[in-house]
């Protein structure tokens, strides 16, 4: 096996175009989990099983059921009910949908740890149940998991390849397309592996930063 | 090749260094496994015919595209290229066949990489492909055609014409028609890249893309279950300026040029008696598809 650098040369145009979309589909697909985590956490604390059990039912089965076929459904199955939507849009939902039954489960670790003086102490001021949420239970949670919701980010970016199934071309397509070329794959491969360590290590830095902020 | 419960000897007191043994006694296999898988031939043309002779069976590299090569719903290996290879490697005193199903874009590199000995998915003879597998002579030729919906709105009929209605186009990933699509001046970046045909013809009814690029025979195969989508008449795509008429033939490792130049006699000699076109037409395949095209020919320079 040799090693090319040429091959890396011609390559690293179309890494920025996947590490793009990689990106994109990384970010949008982080604030759709954590956003729509918080709607279910929150959601399975109202008051009506009428509410709580139709969430808890749809968020366990896309929880136990994989990604991978979430993705095919959503591309090649809800067309045919006259849904269409493009490749990145699908994958971003579909990634955000799968992870926000994860982050809702670390939400509610989060509120639950919330020790119960606090409530206590929002009910004796008489707070308005809206503002006991605001201002006193979710900062101090959301303050908690943090580090925990770092982790999906991390993992979220490690499945960002399953979109090539679905044609998005992220890095791993790209370095497929390129492969499948060229015969090259030792040099494509290799590069998107030292891109991917090198975005999951920064991103790692960050939210640990992040956290130190939040402690203080 | 060391084994690998040699970890366990070191049971009782698991040290670091212990540990660390047991990780190098567990690669040396993986490592030894490596070098194992490297089986090409060294010999001048190769010994492969003899070892799969030895073996009774040859392993064909198929992309799961009717009619080229597929498995049917009993869950029997048939198509174009196994049905063919069934019948020369049966001259050739290999008995059995054994499908390994793949993407068609990893058809080359699985050949390259011992997965299979031989491509049977009916694919394409061009110059970029011969530089990294060796083609036998054609079993067939064929046009290119597009899958559009019911009606071609658009009007598409060409790689031409996809560029002049700037109409969205897609083809399989590792498929001849992304070059001919470049070649017209689409641009590289655009094209949708799906798996494989019904992925294709699944973009086109969905309104992905206006236009998927195949041969003229795997539209018309796919297009049959389709109430949205159907198939234009077969074209040649314009190469260097002239019309370009497309041959498929059985891929083989560079280095096993006797296997190839076996399964070239007994090709030849299924064309001259017209067994080849008994063997092709169940799958759609016309007298006119029939050829004497050589894969010297199609290599070009």
């Amino acid at each position: 096996m040799t090693w090319d650098w040429s091959a890396v040369t011609d390559f690293l145009p179309l890494l920025r175009q996947g590490l793009v979309v990689t990106l994109e589909a990384l970010a949008l697909g982080s604030l759709i989990s954590f956003g729509l985590g918080l709607v279910w956490a929150l959601l399975m604390r109202t008051p009506t099983r009428w509410v709580r059990w139709p969430v808890g039912a749809v968020t366990e089965f896309v929880r136990d059921t994989p990604l991978l076929v979430q993705l095919f459904f959503l591309f090649y199955v809800l067309p045919e009910w006259g849904l269409t939507l493009s490749a990145l849009t699908t994958g971003v939902l579909g990634i955000g949908l799968h992870y926000s039954t994860y982050t809702m489960q670390v939400y509610r670790a989060g509120i639950e740890a919330v020790p119960a003086g606090q409530w206590e102490a929002a009910t004796a001021l008489s707070l308005p149940p809206g503002r006991t949420w605001r201002a006193v239970i979710l900062p101090q949670a959301i303050r908690r998991v943090v580090p925990a919701l770092g982790n999906y980010v991390i993992a979220m970016l490690k499945d960002t390849p399953m979109l090539m199934v679905i044609t998005v071309l992220e890095m791993l397509g790209e370095a497929r397309l390129f492969s499948q070329q060229h015969f090259r794959f030792t040099e494509p491969l290799t590069v998107i592996g030292v891109a991917f360590i090198l975005i999951s290590y920064l991103a790692s830095l960050l939210l640990r930063a992040l956290e130190r902020r939040l402690v203080r | 090749m060391a084994s690998p419960r040699r970890i366990g000897e070191n049971r009782p007191v698991p040290t670091r260094r212990s540990l660390l043994a047991g990780v190098v006694a567990l690669g040396a296999p993986a490592v030894a496994g490596c070098s194992r898988v490297a089986t090409a031939s060294t010999t001048k043309g190769g010994d492969l015919l003899d070892r799969l002779r030895a073996q009774g069976v040859v392993r064909l590299g198929i992309a799961g595209e009717i009619p080229f090569g597929y498995i049917d719903r009993n869950g029997d290996l048939t198509g174009e290229a196994p049905e063919l290879a069934k019948a020369v490697f049966k001259r050739l005193g290999v008995r059995r066949v054994q499908p390994v199903p793949t993407e068609f874009g990893s058809l080359i590199p699985g050949l390259n990489s011992q997965q299979f000995d031989v491509v049977a998915a009916g694919m394409y003879v061009n110059p970029d492909r011969c530089e990294q597998v060796i083609f036998a002579d054609p079993d067939y030729r064929m046009l290119d055609s597009f899958i559009v919906r019911k009606g071609n709105p658009k009007g598409l009929h060409t790689y031409q014409d996809v560029v002049a209605k700037k109409a969205r186009f897609a083809t399989g990933t590792g498929y001849a028609e992304i070059q001919y699509a470049v070649e017209a001046g689409y641009r590289e970046s655009d094209i949708l890249v799906v798996p494989d045909q019904v992925a294709g013809l699944n973009a086109v009814e969905a309104g992905r893309a206006d236009v998927f690029a195949g041969t003229a025979l795997t539209t018309r195969e796919v297009v049959k279950k389709s109430r949205k989508a159907e198939a234009t008449k077969g074209f040649a795509p314009l190469v260097g300026g002239k019309p370009h008429v497309d041959g498929g033939a059985f891929a083989f490792r560079p280095a096993e040029t006797r296997l190839r130049d076996a399964f070239n006699v007994e090709l030849r000699k299924l064309k001259r008696s017209g067994e080849l076109f008994r063997i092709l037409r169940p799958f759609g395949f016309t007298e006119a598809e029939m050829t004497e095209l050589t894969a010297k020919e199609l290599c070009g320079g």
